[in-house]
């Protein structure tokens, strides 16, 4: 049945150039016939397709076309919310420190508290964890039990608190070691790595009684104190599928993705990276 | 994964600018394409290919977009043509003029075709792959590119006679 057309009618067939009848008698053999089907891309393969390079040459200016801000910050940008956050925090760790000095303590506090209020508001969608919040203190800043500058701080009905469990995590646990936090739950860090700015950065998740979290904590450079970087709560996953980077939050793997410089640490190199921060 | 993402949006505006027939409802169907992307990113299996996954979102939210308002024929829109116009010297005018011809020949074909050509001129889809993705014999997706062609020739002809 295959040998019914010739080539040259194949190749017209392909081309455009065969009328409605052949066209349609070529088409229903080729469903019918794996063999002719076969024939007929391999004739296309070796076949020089003007057509295509013409339509091509007459679309390929979109993809040199800058792509509008708009669509590339739905990749970049997912979890709105949860940018607008960390820019409201970014600008509040831009902010000049309080004048130091004598007297100066008083004033910390006195400052510290309008801008933890706000933060807990901005930071409503903010990760649960058992009851407490985990968010980032702005840099400059030193907390009212006297919470080092830019660290991690739990906020909870009792106010703000070091979850030093969580630091501790940081400051020592290998990659892929489950950490018990105590009232916390449990935590893992998935990845370390150093970013532009040669920070030790360490991207991990925490698993509470509300759910899964997934943060990420780089090292300050005249402390080594950890500072939070991103935050995004682990949507649970809707069947089995898995995802090459793992599931965590997109906002997560989109700022490990917009820092990281470096391959990931592990092993004997991680464990000197940790001592040395 | 996000870097390969925004990678491909350009040929994402391409894929879509030919289905929808200009740049405006090309973005429109690029933006809810990402989003369903962003959404659904745990449905999209490591191992397969993140550009067809994503063309198969892209063309069945154009297909919704049609069910929902009847499609119109839009052709070239006024910001193309001014881009078109801006470009430098270094194309002929003569170039421009068929450039224009092709992409306003594409657009007057039938969506069915657009979205073969899509795939497989520009994309460059085998066949059978094409056959996969549209969930269709691959005689007949031979057939439709074939029409497609001759539709293409005969819009050509008849533009360069009415000049």
């Amino acid at each position: 049945m295959s040998a019914a057309f010739t080539d040259a009618q194949l190749i017209a067939f392909l081309e455009g150039k065969v009328d409605e009848k052949l066209g349609e008698a070529i088409e229903a053999a080729i469903n019918l016939d794996p063999a002719l089907a076969q024939r007929v891309e391999t004739l296309a393969d070796e076949a020089d397709d003007a057509a295509a390079q013409m339509v091509r040459a007459a679309f390929d200016r979109v993809l040199t076309d800058p792509v509008p801000d708009h669509l590339a910050a739905i990749i970049t940008a997912q979890s709105k919310a949860e940018v607008i956050d960390f820019a409201v925090e970014r600008s509040q760790r831009m902010a000049p420190p309080p004048a130091s000095g004598a007297g100066s303590s008083e004033r910390k506090v006195s400052w510290h508290w309008p801008q933890l209020t706000a933060m807990a508001a901005s930071l409503a969608i903010g990760v649960l964890i058992g009851g407490f919040v985990v968010y980032g203190a702005p840099r400059g800043d030193i907390g009212a039990n006297g919470v080092a500058d830019g660290a991690l701080v739990l906020a909870s009905a009792q106010g703000p608190a070091t979850p030093t469990a969580i630091a501790a995590m940081l400051d020592t646990a290998p990659s892929g070691t489950q950490v018990n936090l105590g009232t916390l739950g449990s935590g893992e860090v998935v990845l370390t790595f150093r970013n532009y700015e040669g920070q030790l950065c360490r991207q991990f998740s925490l698993e509470g009684a509300g759910g899964t979290s997934d943060a990420l904590a780089c090292a300050g450079d005249e402390d080594g104190a950890w500072q939070l970087e991103a935050l995004g709560r682990r949507v649970p996953q809707a069947g089995e599928m898995q995802l090459a980077g793992g599931n965590a939050a997109v906002s997560v793997i989109a700022a490990v993705d917009a820092m990281i410089d470096s391959d990931p640490l592990v092993g004997a190199g991680e464990a000197a990276a940790l001592k040395h921060e | 994964m996000r870097q390969e993402l925004v990678a491909l949006i350009p040929r994402l505006r391409r894929f879509a600018r030919v289905l929808t027939g200009n740049l405006a409802d090309a973005d429109d169907v690029v933006q809810a394409s990402l989003e369903k992307a962003m959404v659904n990113l745990d449905q999209w299996q490591s191992g397969t290919r993140l550009d067809s996954w994503l063309f198969t979102i892209a063309r069945n939210t154009w297909i919704d977009d049609r069910r929902r308002a009847s499609n119109r024929m839009v052709h070239d829109d006024v910001a193309e043509l001014a881009d078109l116009a801006g470009e430098d010297g270094v194309m002929l005018a003569e170039q421009q003029a068929t450039v224009r011809e092709v992409r306003a020949a594409v657009d007057q074909l039938g969506p069915e075709q657009r979205e073969i050509v899509a795939l497989v001129m520009l994309e460059e889809y085998s066949y059978r792959e094409a056959a996969q993705a549209l969930n269709l014999p691959i005689g007949t997706v031979m057939s439709r590119l074939s029409r497609a062609k001759a539709a293409l020739g005969r819009i050509m002809v008849h533009q360069g006679e009415s000049e």
